[in-house]
């Protein structure tokens, strides 16, 4: 585990190893070695897997995640941030 | 513009995996049928595809890599494109009768009971009729012409016939061409049954008084084929060269075959005519032979009109493996091939009660030796009435 990954804590940790593992699921070839600062682009995942990401956190959580929501996340650090932040707005 | 060669053959079938086990199985009088169909059991698509590619594909593409992949390694190009082989000679023509249907299946479900964001992103890309051909021309890194082509069950014929026409047209060195079918899936398996296509005594018996339908089956076949000097200035061994190739379309009904075969004779002295081959020089028709009570009749009865009546033995490889749709005409080539290499005619297997109508020798007691086979001719017929016929001679 990163150094990055060890600074995480509590519920951002929860939320970045359950991306981590929906990435695995997905065969994603650099969901292993996969930290907050991995860029889709460095994880080698394409745009189909961001939508099966998306779809799978979902089904996980329970709630609906805006398209709009997934501006700006580049990284799997962005897409857990994006995670909480849902999650915590639809209570 | 040289003649076209064959420097691999991959198959995956209901009787084995590779062309040589599934020659084997032809000439044991294996069947690959069980419970009215023919599964490809001893196939493992982990043994071929990675884990990432395999769930971002369907059953089709698993099949076609699978046999695409065995004919490049017996050709010996694994490692050659990019070194030996440029890569934008290498065309890749991987027909199908449908495509991705088991996805199209789930996907549909899904639709139907959780909405449209229960649709996989993955679904266009594993369904299309184009993936397996996509799929092996990434894996390889083959970059010249790449398509599908669909004609229903003469699908895998016209590939090889079309591969051949893009070897002559100059279009490319290498063609990797074939056919890659998986339908055995619910919805499939009803539609033919509906229609009244399949047999409801679960039987393959081509030619047979008692046939009352086809037997559905999986599968892939895929062949290597090169311009014969190419082949020779790369030291390959030649497995046999497509030496004829005719296509033609019924025009008639969209299932049914011309009363007359009027497309299949049409198919059939097209083909010899390319070949620049006499009916005397086939000693052996590789028959459609689907156990259709219209089909074999009229395929007889072509046959019997192409050589006055005169005709070689024919047998039919789908009475051991079924029906392999798209895949039949590619997997039955490497069969017409195979009885040139061997000299050895396959059998029509579950023949016992001859009928009048379909007046040709079938080759029941088969294997059969053939000592001075020098061409064989091997026909595919698909639902719309397209038709295509490819003439086969030693190497």
């Amino acid at each position: 585990m990163s150094d990055a990954t060890e600074t995480l804590s509590g519920e951002k940790l929860e939320a970045f190893e359950k991306i981590k593992a929906l990435l695995a699921q997905q065969e994603v070839p650099g969901a292993a070695e996969a930290t907050p600062e991995s860029t889709w682009e460095q994880l080698d995942a394409d745009s189909l897997d961001l939508v099966e990401l998306v779809r799978a956190l979902e089904d996980e959580y329970g709630m609906e995640i805006d398209d709009k929501e997934l501006d700006g996340v580049q990284t799997v650090g962005d897409a857990t941030d994006m995670l909480l932040r849902v999650r915590s707005a639809q209570g | 513009m040289g003649q076209t060669v064959v420097t691999g053959r991959g198959v995956v079938t209901p009787i084995g995996v590779g062309a040589d086990a599934f020659l084997d199985a032809l000439e044991a009088r294996r069947s690959g049928i069980e419970d009215g169909q023919g599964t490809c059991d001893d196939f493992d698509p982990s043994d071929w595809i990675d884990a990432r590619t395999q769930r971002r594909s369907d059953r089709f593409t698993h099949l076609a890599v699978a046999a695409a992949d065995q004919a490049l390694e017996e050709a010996g190009l694994t490692d050659q494109i990019g070194e030996s082989i440029e890569p934008e000679r290498i065309a890749v023509l991987i027909g199908t009768g449908i495509g991705g249907l088991s996805t199209l299946e789930q996907q549909t479900r899904a639709v139907v009971k959780d909405g449209e964001r229960a649709v996989s992103p993955h679904m266009v890309p594993m369904m299309m009729p184009n993936a397996a051909a996509a799929t092996v021309a990434m894996r390889i890194g083959a970059h010249g012409p790449g398509w599908c082509l669909v004609s229903a069950c003469a699908t895998g014929a016209h590939a090889v016939g079309e591969g051949k026409r893009m070897l002559e047209r100059g279009d490319a060195d290498v063609v990797i061409a074939g056919g890659s079918e998986a339908p055995l899936t619910p919805l499939a398996i009803a539609a033919f049954r509906q229609m009244g296509a399949l047999s409801k005594a679960g039987r393959s018996c081509p030619f047979d008084a008692r046939r009352d339908g086809f037997v559905i089956s999986e599968g892939a076949g895929v062949l290597i084929l090169e311009s014969e000097e190419h082949a020779r200035a790369r030291g390959v061994k030649i497995h046999g060269k497509v030496a004829g190739y005719g296509a033609s379309n019924d025009a008639f009904h969209i299932t049914q075959p011309d009363k007359n075969g009027r497309g299949a004779i049409d198919a059939m002295r097209a083909a010899l005519g390319d070949a620049d081959a006499s009916t005397g020089d086939i000693g052996y028709v590789n028959a459609h032979g689907t156990s259709t009570p219209f089909n074999d009749r009229v395929e007889s009865l072509a046959v019997r009109s192409v050589w006055n009546g005169d005709a070689p033995p024919i047998s039919s490889t789908k009475s051991a493996i079924g029906h392999l749709l798209g895949a039949a005409g590619a997997v039955e080539a490497v069969a017409a091939m195979g009885a040139l290499e061997r000299r050895l005619l396959p059998p029509t297997l579950n023949y016992t009660e001859p009928d009048p109508d379909c007046d040709v020798d079938p080759i029941a007691d088969g294997p059969r030796d053939a000592n001075g086979l020098v061409a064989t001719l091997s026909n595919s017929f698909g639902f719309g009435g397209q038709n295509a016929s490819l003439v086969f001679t030693a190497a």
